[in-house]
């Protein structure tokens, strides 16, 4: 597989670490509803298709991407800096 | 009769004589020769015993597909089992034996299970050795017992013990085109790629580029085939565009094109060259591939059809026409399609007999008739091939009427032949694109299954895609002289004769799978194509059932009486042939795998230091000094800290840069307690949590200046905490103006600790004073030692008055033997590991022995780093009710009342009977400690400092240790600190 | 000033080494340079970074990712967003680089002594380091100048291309003497030279 670091161009997925999913949301550092955080920590969605993550290009620039992979078939549909997503 | 040599043709140079030995005996062979085609030119008939019935088996096939003749391949102490013969290249002084055989190959005692009959039909194990209900050997228990007994007497061959010492590489490499197979398609997709200018790499896997021509009688241009080969490929090798790769198999198609591919090196030669590599494992990135990957013959199924000296085809006609070896001296064909027609020519031509042609066909094309004209021998159309004989040889066929499918009653006709040619039409090798498609496509003309429709972005060419003959290979614009028969089989792929009692049949010749096999699978209910390979294990050999998956399906759907596309075919996975674990492994394995030295690393060898491998990461253990125990060395060092001095080497700690206007808020994030009110020039101990509320690791932050902070990790954890820190500033506070970058290299670290530790800084450093005012406990400050720049900080790991002492890592061994020549008057000690452990048990510092990724703050008793004025990853949920919940284990100490050693593991319990009861934890580490004068330990332990003072057991059932311990703090040793506040 | 050790000294033997059957297709070399410093910068100031580096080395970066520049004496190139390597001959260019930053711009971390810089160069520079890296070293994709951030097992490496047939890489300390024997063994097929 590879995954198109917007920085490094394509690159082999060795390079890369999965840093988890993506859709998640933390929830404000002050909150202490239980729920959100346990939602934040441990549920996730195990998307069949189009799956929204997190991968570092740790064997690169290091850059954390967000990327949206299919888990069907492994294709890329996009990838984006994640601090330029996350903001 | 016997096979033997050619009086003359073949593409072997009869000038060279190589000598090889199988089994021990001497043989020769040729350059250009095969083993398998050697060992036939030596006559050898017989190469191996099957998989179960121990039967002879001789050479089948001349390509990888090779289901018999599979050798264990001997260079010096090392044997590579399983290869086959018809892949090994011949060398002088190879040395090779055959497998499967005891006490030798033409006296098997295991041959008896062939005499067992039916015994070992599909699923006889797994019914067999279920055992009884009840008792000792009850269900599975059974078959663990008698599986080694199996095992020995089925099988492969024999992997050796010896470590392997060949030298493996990886390569990557990037084309436009990658070309798989160079029979005339791959030639001609090459030459056209090359010529658009595209960077090209060409692979294959046998010694020699041109796949067919090398054995087809085919003219191109007015040339021999094999002289265009030679001319297209020199053209090819000409072009700086174009790579060739010879003896290198794809083996795999992964995403991306992505191919994985296996180059044997080295594999021909008695020994690499200097430097080569015996295998190169590549993987290849390519725009687009095509596969011209040609195709398999398939064999007929009939009784007695795997007697030594029945072969394919195709394949007996390579050994004559490429390896000069005749299979034979008096040949039979059986086919059910005109190409071995053309085999029957070529083998003629080589000075064969042809006795018969027996087709189960009734009418054939005009090539095919005036081509079984010119080979001579009587032509059987409406025949099948019945039974057969010999012993260890085939002697005599039987032939009868077949029609409509069957076998006709009647009179049967006998050949005396010593090699029975088959072709039971021809499979495309689909495998690559199997691995990158749809499901393969049935084709009713062809008989076989076609590529599928990709997946990715490949072509295929010639016989990969059905298109069999050499002129549809090579397109219109080339001619191509050559009969023009047709390779539509009849449909047929088994014989059954009806009445009589009749030999096995076999389907998959490697794992002796036979037709009745199959049909036991389908009474059973084992139908579909998955199970019925699971059952019957057809197609799971080394060979992967290259020529056996299709005969098995058809007689499956035969079984079921549905069309074969119906009962479907399973999907190919990678490898398309065996690819060896050291070629996987390369250089991640042995010598060359990475490994990570300090600065000092030289010097702590020369001192004698027993080397402990943490992580990559290489480290004193002890300095032994001649004769000690590693306790002896250790109790030395650690009790020379608390009576002196000793060095440490800390250079292997995580050391990250945290830089910029938000470098405190950072930290005060992820550390459970505050960093924006640290001075700078001081340190903090920190705690960071995991946002579940679990310990993940700890160490000291340095502010050296406002915005500037080193942050120190441990060894371990050193990688993951950089992770950590760069997600939550990629993915969480963009906002946040920090930069962490990685310089645990750029600092070598060297801890000195102990009462003198403040005298051997003052002998040494120059520029700053490191008296109590100047640097006070969790103070920073700078200087020189012996010229080089130093940054000191006052801290303690093993509770002495301690400093970590940091400079330039290529400083590091400078500034060290400054150190050790300052210490010098006070006996310094250079300490490693397992002093070092010794020294934090005592003091009962937590390390990643009980911050083991379940522990919580509050488990190891250091709430009083949670801070209570601001959040942090973790502080969420540090105080959910399982991590504060009352059973949960804690940390303690341990002092074992017996005097003997306790063990990391080992479980505390709180009863020790005949057999132990009630575990309430267990030891997280342990030593002997000098200052106590006993053994003691860590340990995590149900209830924590509720237990001090109460009596327990130590329990390690692996290691045999049993006895009393007490429980008590895990601060055996100075519990106020007064010492390294000192 | 005190030497700075090389961490390869002892594995470090210069000459010709290998099959020498064609000579030596691949030198190899430890470049010491004196200054190893990493730039990083605030979003939004990549191109007064940049400007800093001209200012300060006369080297000229442009805005593409792993854009480089070299000349005698030194080298820079972007490694990773907003990031770049400087390196230089002169010692204490990082001390010269904190000057100038100011707080707006970035950050300077000096890297003189944690990184090993290795110089492979030759006819088989780009084949040796195709064993080792996933990354199309053929001129067209790798260009004169240009550098990427790559990765051998745990080995994270930085890559310049200094020249058609010249690559440098910087190597953690730590792990470059593990690097070096692997490199060494591997040039063995090609015949090598220590410089």
């Amino acid at each position: 597989m590879l995954i198109p670091c917007p920085y490094c161009g394509p690159r082999d997925l060795s390079e890369f670490t999965y840093q988890g999913d993506a859709n998640r949301t933390r929830p404000n550092p002050m909150s202490n509803d239980q729920s959100a955080w346990n939602a934040y920590v441990y549920e996730r969605v195990n998307t069949a298709g189009d799956h929204r993550e997190f991968w570092q290009h740790s064997g690169g620039c290091r850059a954390h991407l967000a990327v949206v992979r299919s888990t069907l078939t492994h294709e890329i549909k996009s990838v984006a800096f994640a601090r330029e997503v996350a903001k | 009769m016997s096979p033997r040599r050619a009086h003359n043709g073949g593409r072997i140079d009869r000038s060279t004589t190589l000598r090889f030995t199988f089994d021990g005996t001497a043989m020769t062979g040729h350059a250009g020769d095969t083993l398998a085609s050697a060992l036939l030119a030596n006559g050898i008939s017989v190469v191996g015993r099957s998989f179960k019935y121990h039967r002879p088996r001789g050479v089948f096939s001349a390509g990888i597909e090779e289901p018999n003749a599979l050798v264990t391949v001997i260079k010096g102490k090392l044997r590579e089992p399983n290869i086959p013969a018809t892949q090994i290249e011949l060398y002088d002084g190879l040395a090779v034996e055959s497998q499967n055989r005891f006490p030798s190959l033409a006296f098997d005692f295991g041959a008896a299970n062939g005499l067992a009959g039916n015994l070992f039909a599909a699923g006889f194990y797994y019914k067999t050795f279920m055992g009884p209900v009840a008792g000792p050997l009850k269900g599975t228990r059974f078959w663990m017992f008698c599986e080694h007994f199996i095992r020995r007497a089925a099988g492969l061959g024999r992997a050796g013990h010896e470590p392997d010492t060949d030298r493996y590489e990886k390569m990557y490499g990037f084309c436009d085109v990658l070309v798989v197979g160079s029979g005339p398609s791959g030639l001609m997709a090459a030459k056209h790629a090359a010529a658009t200018g595209k960077k090209v790499f060409l692979a294959e896997q046998e010694p020699e580029f041109g796949g067919s021509l090398r054995w087809k009688s085919a003219a191109i241009d007015g040339r021999p085939a094999a002289d265009w080969v030679a001319a297209t490929l020199a053209d090819l090798a000409a072009l700086p565009n174009v790579t060739l790769l010879p003896r290198t198999t794809v083996w795999g198609y992964y995403d991306d094109n992505a191919l994985g591919a296996l180059e044997r090196v080295a594999d021909h030669k008695a020994h690499a060259a200097l430097g080569e590599p015996r295998q190169r494992h590549w993987t290849i990135r390519a725009k687009d591939v095509v596969l011209a990957t040609g195709a398999f013959e398939r064999p007929i199924v009939f009784p007695g059809n795997d007697r030594p000296g029945i072969m394919l085809a195709a394949a007996a006609a390579r050994y004559a026409t490429e390896f000069g070896v005749l299979p034979g001296e008096r040949i039979a064909i059986f086919a059910n399609n005109d190409s071995a027609y053309e085999a029957a020519l070529a083998l003629k031509d080589a000075g064969a007999e042809i006795a018969a042609i027996i087709d189960v066909r009734a009418g054939v094309s005009i090539a095919a008739r005036e081509l079984a004209r010119e080979a001579g021998g009587e032509l059987l159309l409406g025949y099948a091939v019945t039974n057969t004989s010999g012993a260890r040889r085939l002697r005599e066929i039987e032939v009868q009427a077949f029609a409509d499918g069957k076998v006709k009653d009647g009179a049967t006709r006998a050949f005396a032949v010593d090699c029975l040619a088959v072709s039971g039409g021809w499979s495309p090798a689909i495998h690559l694109a199997s691995q990158a498609g749809h499901a393969p496509q049935w084709d009713e003309a062809l008989q076989a299954f076609l590529p599928p429709a990709p997946t990715q972005p490949w072509t295929g060419a010639g016989a990969f895609t059905g298109a069999y003959s050499t002129s549809a290979a090579l397109g219109d614009d080339i001619a191509v002289s050559e009969p023009e028969i047709e390779y539509e089989p009849a449909p047929v792929f088994e014989i059954r004769p009806t009445g009589k009692k009749s030999g096995k049949a076999f389907v998959d010749l490697q794992h002796d799978v036979t037709a009745s096999d199959i049909r036991l699978a389908h009474r059973e209910g084992f139908q579909s194509v998955e199970h019925l390979k699971r059952y019957t294990t057809l197609g799971m050999a080394t060979d992967q059932g290259k020529s056996s998956n299709v005969p098995g399906l058809a007689i499956m759907a035969a079984a079921r009486g549905l069309p074969i596309p119906e009962v479907g075919t399973t999907r190919f996975r990678p490898p398309f042939s065996a690819v060896s674990l050291g070629a996987l492994a390369a250089d991640r394995h042995g010598h060359f795998k990475p490994e990570r030295l300090t600065p000092m690393h030289d010097w702590h060898v020369a001192r004698g230091a027993r080397m402990y491998a943490a992580g990559l990461w290489y480290r004193p253990m002890i300095y032994g000094t001649g004769g000690e125990t590693v306790e002896q060395a250790y109790v030395r060092e650690a009790k020379a800290v608390r009576a002196s001095v000793g060095i440490v080497d800390v250079s292997t700690l995580g050391k990250i840069a945290v830089q910029g206007p938000d470098a405190a808020e950072l930290l005060d994030r992820v550390y459970t307690n505050l960093f924006s009110t640290l001075p700078v020039d001081k340190a903090r101990y920190g705690l960071m949590l995991r946002e579940e509320g679990i310990a993940f690791d700890d160490g000291t932050t340095w502010r050296l200046g406002e915005h500037d902070f080193l942050m120190t990790t441990t060894t371990a954890n050193a990688g993951k905490v950089m992770q950590h820190l760069e997600h939550y500033l990629d993915c969480v506070w963009p906002d946040l103006r920090v930069h962490v970058t990685s310089v645990t290299d750029e600092w070598a670290g060297a801890a000195v600790a102990g009462p003198n530790a403040r005298h051997v800084l003052e002998a040494c450093v120059e520029g700053t004073a490191v008296d109590n005012d100047a640097l006070p406990f969790m103070g920073i400050v700078r200087g020189e030692i012996a010229g080089a720049p130093v940054m000191i900080c006052r801290l303690s790991f093993s509770g002495e008055l301690a400093y970590e002492v940091y400079c330039g890592a290529g400083h590091g061994q400078h500034v060290w033997d400054a150190l050790m020549n300052a210490g010098q008057q006070f006996d310094i000690v250079p300490y490693g590991l397992e002093a070092l452990g010794t020294l934090r048990i005592e003091k009962g510092h937590v390390t990643g022995a009980e911050i083991d990724g379940r522990t919580s703050p509050r488990d190891l008793y250091l709430d009083w780093m949670l801070s209570k004025k601001k959040p942090y990853v973790g502080s969420a949920m540090v105080d959910r009710e399982g991590l504060v919940a009352a059973d949960r284990v804690r940390l303690v100490g341990i002092v074992a009342l017996e005097d003997r050693p306790l063990q990391g593991g080992a479980h505390i319990v709180e009863r020790l009977g005949e057999e132990p009861r009630g575990s309430i934890g267990h030891i997280t580490a342990f030593c002997f400690s000098p200052a106590l004068g006993k053994y003691i330990a860590l340990a995590l332990v149900k209830g924590g400092k509720a237990r001090h003072g109460q009596r327990a057991f130590v329990s390690d059932p692996v290691r045999n240790r049993y006895g009393p311990v007490e429980i008590v703090s895990h601060h055996f040793f100075d519990p106020e600190g007064s010492r390294m506040h000192g | 000033m005190v030497e700075i050790v090389s961490p390869l000294e002892p594995d470090y033997h210069r000459g010709a080494h290998g099959n020498r059957d064609g000579g030596s297709a691949v030198t190899l070399s430890e470049t010491q340079p004196g200054s190893i410093v990493q730039l990083a910068a605030w979003p939004g100031q990549d191109g007064a970074m940049r400007a800093l580096v001209k200012t300060v080395t006369g080297l000229d970066l442009d805005a593409a990712p792993g854009a480089g520049a070299v000349d005698e004496s030194s080298a820079a190139f972007g490694f990773a967003p907003g990031r770049w390597l400087v390196v230089d001959q002169i010692e204490g260019l990082a001390e010269t680089l904190r000057e100038k930053i100011g707080n707006d711009l970035g950050t300077v971390c000096d890297l003189s002594h944690g990184r090993t810089a290795i110089a492979v160069e030759g006819e088989k520079a780009e084949r040796l380091l195709s064993k080792f890296y996933a990354l199309d070293f053929s001129l067209a994709a790798f260009p004169v100048a240009t550098a990427k951030s790559t990765a051998h097992h745990d080995v994270f490496t930085l890559i310049q291309r200094t020249g058609a047939d010249r690559f440098d890489l910087y190597v953690y300390r730590s792990f470059a003497r593990s690097f070096w024997h692997l490199l060494c063994a591997s040039a063995e097929e090609f015949g090598y030279t220590v410089e």
